[in-house]
């Protein structure tokens, strides 16, 4: 069930796991939207060629994956902060799991901290970040 | 080089260094957010009263240059992280300012040696003067023994 007021969120919860596209086709078109279009972001093989283990999603795509995450948890929900920590590279065409952990609830102020991690097939921590977000009281 | 980072700090921090204008192309703000896995309908739907940029669409907005330009060179920078601090929404279809500065140098000493953390602020103001959003970049460098 979608959260849509600060009351209905527990402290501890774990947000609904979130499986991002990390395709090379959506982190390609992302990063040609954002005019990031180097050969590491869009095509394996070049990616090689630069001594990469293959073509890389963009950080920033990471970071917003994260973010889609807590709106599909909170519709409502502002984001306020979010700091994140690319610690190694997401690769493109590996299936990767966003999960999240609710750390602490502001009620005077409505807000919710939220702990997030995206970690590959191999259970690999490859980004790490905090959320800030507001919700309606 | 043993950088003095007080000296650098003094020098460096909250100082603009950069100042860029940017074009908030509702197409490019809603197929962002589409890529990004966005279900939330004001970040999709132009129509939308409440129609805004996603979050963090401003990580995307990169300065004319990332460090002032007389500010030492101590290693190859690698990305150690992003951080975006929303104060109001982004409207697609205006004009924003991106003003960047030095927010934080600080460092940190392991066993391969000492590393300087560079954070690289962007301020983003509308057209009226209004705070909209903060971007920080995190770079680490190495320093050179």
């Amino acid at each position: 069930m979608a959260i849509s007021v600060l009351s209905e969120v527990e402290f501890g919860e774990d947000l609904p796991a979130f499986k991002p596209d990390t395709s090379l086709e959506t982190g390609a078109k992302f990063a040609k939207l954002v005019g990031w279009d180097g050969p590491r972001f869009t095509d394996h093989e070049a990616a090689k060629e630069e001594g990469l283990a293959g073509a890389m999603i963009p950080g920033i795509l990471s970071q917003g994956y994260l973010i889609a995450m807590i709106h599909n948890w909170a519709p409502p929900a502002e984001i306020i902060k979010v700091d994140t920590v690319f610690r190694a590279a997401v690769m493109a065409d590996d299936s990767h799991t966003i999960t999240g952990v609710v750390t602490d609830i502001d009620e005077e102020n409505a807000t919710v901290e939220i702990d997030l991690t995206v970690t590959n097939e191999k259970g690999e921590t490859r980004v790490f970040g905090t959320a800030n977000v507001r919700l309606p009281k | 080089m043993d950088a003095n980072i007080e000296e650098i700090r003094g020098k460096y921090l909250n100082l603009d260094f950069d100042e860029k204008q940017f074009y908030v192309d509702p197409a490019v703000t809603t197929e962002y957010a589409r890529l990004c896995g966005e279900t939330a309908e004001r970040f999709l739907d132009e129509y939308h009263e409440d129609f805004q940029a996603p979050p963090t669409y401003v990580a995307s907005l990169s300065g004319s240059r990332m460090l002032p330009a007389d500010f030492p060179r101590f290693g190859i920078g690698m990305d150690a992280g992003k951080g975006i601090e929303c104060l109001q929404p982004v409207r697609p279809g205006t004009n924003i300012t991106g003003k960047t500065h030095l927010h934080d140098i600080y460092t940190k000493t392991g066993r391969s040696g000492r590393m300087i953390f560079v954070v690289t602020r962007i301020e983003f103001y509308d057209e009226e003067g209004n705070h909209l959003a903060n971007s920080d970049s995190r770079m680490v460098m190495r320093e050179r023994s």
